[in-house]
């Protein structure tokens, strides 16, 4: 890029080449501590991935997909199932009551209920994960007696999910043409039909964008769990209530630190699982937006 | 099959708005519910919560008394004055690491790449975020804490330290202070510069173009124009992202090195945060007979909670104002 | 939606089918799932116990979790666990709280106070409760202080400050700890007490540590270091070459958590077992008596929800005490515990007969 800024500056007239070393130097630098920065942070990133990639693959076998957790031993088929099971109860629940809140703040978001409910569901992006697991535990957990239970897990997800679900579906739905809605009103659509028919099919692939982010932050928490899903060494049994269920950043958070081996490759194999989901969700999400987009 | 219309008469817009107050409608729930399980502790704890350094159970063997009127145990005793500083240094730390990476790297993705590099670019920096906390703190326990304990810590000593009392040892074994502040800086860091790159490269070309023809090089047209004008975007963006690494909870579980009632004598030094110290204590808490501890706990989260709500409605009213929704 | 492009709905009734087929395996009729959470140190013992009592009884599902007495104590009185294990017994409010709470022995468990000093690892200094009682307070601060060379004459220390570890957890080893601490050191006993939670003195560079697990990985990255580890880590603590102090007992003899002086501590405690079997074993009596020994618990409540959880847990709990069941010698061996003496298998029987649906 170093070229392309001579370039850029040799366009410019007479005083840029008014040689100043100072101001030169100082120019380089800037730019040295910007790739610098930039090459710092995709190190990192790279370094995450990479070790857990080689750290988790090796870990991998077929015992981790078919067998369940045995104390610190066997495979993770409990907690992958697990995992994917709480996202998707999460999810049934936020998806419905997020969309329509995004529909709700974008159609009628104008006046001063709106502009609160969007500023509270901002703040409520700001909840500490954790807070919401205190929440979950003390009211569902012992309060309504469910105990460690898939639906007290599930329900903390959810209300975690919600505001991200609403905010982008609000934003997609409002960079529908404001055209649209009034070809719609003219022909005497009533409006559930323009929101169903119209609105939601146009918007569908940045909505749908939200939610798999929703999701990936849902697949990738821990804190809010630990207190609410509790953990199992079985498959999920179809309960919803008083038994706990497995997941697998719970592997990681509990099994590295025991001092065994087989423990250990347990938490790699889990790290290796959970982030090559949650990469693969983020790339779909940005490969669906940017087809989208053209 | 025949259309029938829907039956309701009340406005289908009712409807939206009834889901959508569910909401701001679960944020005052929690609020309350935090409230209530905290109030006895409020009111045993006093203003003393927030300036002692004493998390104390009491005397778990011993029988409950009754001080105040309220049932606790002998010599129960609770100050999180630890956990606020712990909290607020760790995030503090984070946010001067991830500010200036954060805008540097944000010129670099703006003016130094563009067309797909760029696009990759900015992705590979967002998926920062999109990695697990807990696997943070996996790539923190098991690669940056031996890392830093062994080389970078001691060459801090070295050179900072002698002219930064804070940097000094003792160096510990590389959980602390420094290591939660690195760890939450990488995690809030892509919010930075994915929100000042989208505002560089939606600068009107007028504003480059003339400070350009006045002689300055794309770099000072950067830091003299581009950038001051981006100040209230940067100042909201920032306090969100304290925000986001105030309430993080596994890495730095993880990476912290839990201190209990003492406060960080250097940078080096083991901390507990607010969220961690939830976490972690929860169980523990719900031995105490008389229930206190547990109050105590959501004194905690409270405290947590609303100084993460301050912080995110400070930043929100900030980037409102700068016209920009990040 | 209904445009989903056809990749990604194919896709997702993919995943969908993955996941049927995965699950397919599950939920068969008629098991009865037992959690079991708690102890750090008993928590080895229960997943060497847990694949083979499961195959023997393929209708039990037996989910075990480390996660410190403190959550053993709590989960299993609010009913979220029906086995809590805990190194400590429940409180007298506790189980004024809690009344049908019963507190069974599983088996005999000893703790190590271990060192990291360089060249001193395999030298087992001797320390006393006082001596640790005032390096935990804060009042003894270096490893060449008088204290501590007075009881190692012998042994050149070295001018460096210590570094204590102790658990940010609710643990039963910081309970069988400061019990120690508190009937060997009256300063102790005023100022702290003991407790599954102790509010630790903020020791110059002390280190919390969660689980035992957490515990051996900060002294071993951590020179100068000391702290109290359960019995159950001992091949850890060998494998990575750290100190294991010898500690003072009731009679002034120095020993070390082998077998024999466990054995004998137990020898001069046990006859003390009241019927619901909550005691401290601390500080024996004895010339070979290991000052901190404790039973390691099965926290259970007497009333179960179903007839069926009940002659669940009855069964695996007699089994589990049992010299021919969990209490055999190659599962004590791997973990160092002491099999219970026959007179605490029959107490612990009379409590097991209590558990009813």
């Amino acid at each position: 890029m170093n070229g392309n800024h001579r370039m850029m500056a040799s366009k410019t007239p007479t005083r840029s080449f008014v040689i100043n070393p100072m101001r030169r130097l100082v120019d380089a630098l800037s730019w040295g501590l910007a790739a610098l920065s930039f090459a710092l942070l995709i190190f990192a990133l790279l370094h995450i991935l990479v070790y857990v990639f080689m750290k988790g693959y090796p870990a991998l076998n077929l015992k981790i997909f078919t067998e369940d957790t045995q104390g610190i031993a066997g495979g993770l088929r409990n907690a992958l199932i697990g995992s994917i099971v709480l996202s998707a109860f999460a999810l049934l629940m936020a998806v419905p009551i997020g969309v329509s809140a995004g529909v709700y703040l974008s159609e009628h978001g104008a006046g001063w209920a709106g502009k609160i409910s969007r500023f509270l569901s901002d703040v409520l992006v700001g909840v500490p994960s954790i807070v919401l697991g205190y929440f979950g535990y003390i009211v569902m957990v012992i309060g309504f007696g469910w105990k460690f239970s898939l639906l007290a897990g599930a329900i903390t997800l959810a209300i975690l999910m919600l505001p991200y679900i609403a905010r982008t579906s609000e934003m997609a739905l409002r960079a529908v043409p404001q055209t649209l809605r009034e070809a719609a009103y003219g022909l005497g659509c009533p409006e559930w039909r323009l929101v169903l028919r119209v609105l939601l099919p146009a918007a569908r692939i940045p909505i749908l964008t939200g939610i798999l982010m929703a999701l990936a932050i849902a697949l990738g928490e821990t804190a809010p769990l630990l207190y609410t899903a509790g953990w199992s060494n079985y498959l999920w049994t179809g309960h919803f209530t008083h038994e706990g269920v497995g997941y697998l950043t719970y592997v990681i958070w509990s099994f590295i630190g025991e001092p065994y081996q087989s423990a250990h490759q347990l938490a790699y194999a889990a790290a290796f699982l959970i982030t090559l989901m949650v990469l693969l969700i983020n790339i779909s999400a940005r490969v669906l937006l940017l087809k989208w987009r053209r | 099959m025949r259309k029938v219309m829907p039956p309701i008469r009340v406005p289908f817009s009712w409807g939206l708005g009834a889901v959508a107050a569910l909401l701001p409608l679960s944020l005052a729930v929690i609020i309350i519910f935090l409230l209530q399980a905290a109030w006895p502790a409020i009111a045993f704890n006093g203003w003393g919560f927030l300036i002692h350094n004493s998390w104390n159970l009491g005397n778990m063997y011993a029988d409950p008394m009754t001080v105040r009127g309220i049932e606790v145990l002998p010599r129960a005793n609770y100050g999180v004055l630890f956990l606020i500083v712990g909290t607020v240094l760790t995030s503090l730390i984070a946010l001067a690491l991830a500010l200036p990476i954060g805008i540097y790297a944000a010129i670099f993705l703006a003016e130094g790449l563009r067309g797909w590099p760029r696009m990759v670019g900015s992705f590979l920096v967002e998926l920062l975020a999109a990695v697990p906390s807990v696997v943070y703190g996996l790539w923190g326990y098991l690669v940056l804490i031996p890392f830093l304990g062994k080389y970078l810590f001691p060459w801090l000593a070295h050179t900072l330290g002698v002219v930064l009392p804070i940097f000094r040892g003792p160096l510990g074994s590389g959980y602390g202070l420094l290591t939660a502040g690195i760890v939450l800086a990488l995690m809030v860091v892509p919010l930075i510069t994915a929100s000042l790159r989208d505002a560089i490269v939606a600068t009107p070309l007028a504003l480059r173009e003339a400070g350009m023809s006045m002689g300055a090089s794309r770099m000072e047209v950067m830091r003299r124009i581009i950038l001051p004008g981006q100040k209230p975007l940067l100042v909201g963006v920032a306090i969100l992202a304290l925000g986001r690494a105030l309430g993080e909870t596994m890495a730095v579980l993880m990476v912290s090195g839990n201190a209990l009632n003492s406060l960080p004598t250097n940078i080096y030094d083991s901390v507990s945060t607010m969220a961690s110290f939830i976490a972690s204590q929860l169980d523990s808490a719900m031995q105490d007979p008389t229930g206190m501890a547990v109050h105590a706990l959501a004194e905690v989260a409270l405290l947590l909670m609303l100084i993460s709500i301050l912080v995110n409605a400070i930043a929100r009213g900030l980037l409102w104002l700068s016209g920009n929704r990040a | 939606m209904l445009k989903m492009s056809k990749t990604m709905r194919g896709t997702a009734v993919a995943v969908l089918a993955g996941v049927a087929i995965m699950a397919s395996g599950a939920a068969m009729a008629g098991t009865v799932s037992v959690l079991e959470t708690g102890s750090s140190l008993l928590y080895p013992l229960f997943n060497l116990w847990q694949p083979v009592y499961t195959k023997e009884n393929p209708n039990v599902q037996l989910t075990t979790a480390s996660t410190g007495s403190g959550t053993g104590q709590a989960q299993s009185m609010q009913g979220l666990a029906q086995i809590g294990a805990s190194d400590a017994y429940l409180s007298d409010a506790q189980m004024k709280q809690h009344p049908s709470m019963l507190n069974i022995p599983m088996a005999i468990s000893s703790q190590m106070v271990n060192y990291n000093v360089p060249g001193l690892n395999g030298a087992h200094l001797k320390l006393s409760g006082p001596v640790l009682a005032g390096i935990y307070s804060g009042k003894i601060t270096h490893w060449n202080d008088a204290a501590i060379a007075k009881l190692n004459p012998s042994v050149k220390l070295p001018d460096h400050a210590i570094i204590t570890a102790h658990r940010t957890d609710g643990s039963g080893d910081t309970f069988i700890f400061t019990q120690y601490l508190t009937a060997s050191t009256p300063s102790w006993a005023s100022d702290y007490s003991y407790g599954v939670t102790v509010s630790w003195a903020p020791v110059q560079g002390n280190i919390g540590a969660v689980g035992n697990p957490g515990m051996v990985d900060a002294i071993k990255n951590n020179p100068y270091s000391i702290a109290y580890i359960g019995v159950s880590f001992k091949k850890q603590i060998m494998d990575d070459k750290l100190g294991e102090a010898r500690l003072e007992n009731k009679d002034g003899k120095f020993v070390l958590p082998e077998i024999k002086n466990v054995k004998a501590a137990a020898a001069a405690m046990v006859p003390k077992s009241p019927a619901d079997q909550r005691v401290s074993l601390i500080f024996a009596p004895g010339a070979e008596s290991y000052p901190i020994i404790n039973y390691e618990y099965a926290l259970v409540d007497a009333k179960q929800p179903s007839a069926e959880m009940a002659a669940t847990l009855k069964k695996f709990l007699t089994w589990a005490i049992s010299s021919k069941g969990g209490n055999a010698e190659h599962f004590m061996q791997e973990v160092n515990f002491v099999a219970l003496p026959p007179s605490v298998v029959k107490q612990s029987e009379a409590q097991i007969a209590k558990i009813s649906g």
